[in-house]
């Protein structure tokens, strides 16, 4: 149909019957209040909440550190690698919310939002590597904390060796990294994965005009 | 999902011109929805995209409109998006008013097959929409030319480090 046709076509195309038709007027007020984005796509909250909790794990970090520090205690390298990690996990997701900047990423034309919403999901799909990190050493406590209550013997192998401990630490991080690669990563994938493919597609479209 | 709550509502200005340029929100629900739901659905999210637009622009870089059919535009994307992802859904057209499903049936039929991106064009033009502000919205020229620059960075990737370690540490 050419656009005139159609342009005719649109003139006179009825309005949604009332039953149907969306709130608006009175209700206008509670719609605007509420987020655009799905869940899937929002992932401030998730973000926010992740970054109070390392917030408070990096406060009691530091006053750890500052008592191997003092005492010269047998944990200081782990507890100062772990102070390194919490410190880079505050600042890699405090980054990640300033930069999705969400009131006004809906703003932006639609190539650049598609990107961004892309560099966002990529961003946070990389942030679980971090999360697998900090597991590993918050497992290997409770380990040392389990041993400690059952077995003294098998504790004080573990904690007199430092190999024995950072053998331990990478083996439970990388477990945690692929239990998230088989639970919660794959959902975020795919979903990045649709949102390049169709801007790739738009572009791919634009381009061939 | 409240993610204003410092500012309840909108403002007399911005509450009016939705209620005045409401008929542009139906109008690309036309070309995306099927049903009465995703109709419903569409509109509200449209809706609250444009007004968090709005209310948020830092600058007056963009005016009023623009920012509504931005909101329209990428709105409709993401539920492009979603219905792609979702497993197997219903895509006839199923309205309860029999004028308006005649007339969406009989403007897909009209339509045909046509890519997102055609959609949004066609969109635009009946919306009138002047040609210079089209790419405005679309961000169609800057995507051409990061699509370039997407393909020789790819290129080059491989070879040098430099290009790796500008991707990682700057984001954009």
């Amino acid at each position: 149909m050419e656009l005139k046709r159609l342009l005719q076509f649109w003139e006179t195309f009825p309005e949604v019957s009332m039953e149907e038709r969306p709130v608006l007027s009175s209700d206008l007020e509670k719609i605007v209040v509420k987020n655009p984005l799905s869940d899937a796509f929002y992932v401030r909250k998730k973000l926010l909440l992740r970054i109070a909790v390392i917030a408070l794990l990096w406060l009691v970090n530091s006053w750890q550190l500052r008592g191997q520090w003092k005492t010269n205690g047998s944990d200081l390298y782990v507890t100062a690698a772990l102070f390194l990690l919490l410190s880079f996990s505050l600042y890699f997701h405090t980054r990640l919310v300033f930069f999705a900047d969400y009131p006004t990423l809906l703003a932006l034309p639609l190539v650049d939002f598609l990107t961004k919403l892309e560099a966002i999901l990529d961003k946070y799909i990389i942030s679980f590597k971090l999360i697998s990190a900090m597991a590993g050493f918050y497992l290997l406590k409770g380990i040392e904390a389990l041993l400690y209550a059952f077995s003294r013997n098998a504790y004080d192998s573990v904690s007199s060796n430092d190999w024995y401990k950072w053998l331990i630490l990478i083996f439970l991080s990388v477990s945690s990294d692929i239990l998230l690669l088989h639970t919660l990563v794959p959902r975020y994938r795919r979903l990045q994965a649709s949102v390049t493919k169709y801007r790739d597609g738009i572009l791919a479209k634009a381009t061939d005009k | 999902m409240n993610n204003s709550s410092h500012k309840r509502g909108c403002e007399p200005d911005l509450r009016s011109l939705l209620k005045n340029q409401h008929k542009v929100v139906y109008s690309i629900c036309r070309f995306f929805a099927h049903n009465y739901q995703e109709h419903q659905r569409l509109f509200v999210n449209i809706i609250a995209a444009a007004s968090q637009n709005i209310r948020s622009r830092k600058d007056h870089s963009a005016d009023k409109q623009t920012l509504l059919l931005r909101a329209c535009i990428n709105m409709a994307a993401l539920h492009s998006i979603s219905l792609d992802m979702a497993p197997a859904q219903d895509r006839t057209i199923q309205f309860k008013s029999t004028d308006y499903h005649q007339s969406m049936t009989k403007f897909r039929e009209s339509m045909g097959e046509i890519s997102d991106l055609e959609k949004f064009r066609l969109f635009m033009q009946l919306e009138r929409v002047a040609p210079g502000d089209m790419s405005g919205i679309t961000g169609l020229d800057a995507g051409n030319l990061y699509a370039r620059r997407r393909k020789e960075r790819e290129t080059t990737q491989g070879r040098t480090l430099i290009p790796y370690l500008k991707a990682t540490l700057l984001w954009n």
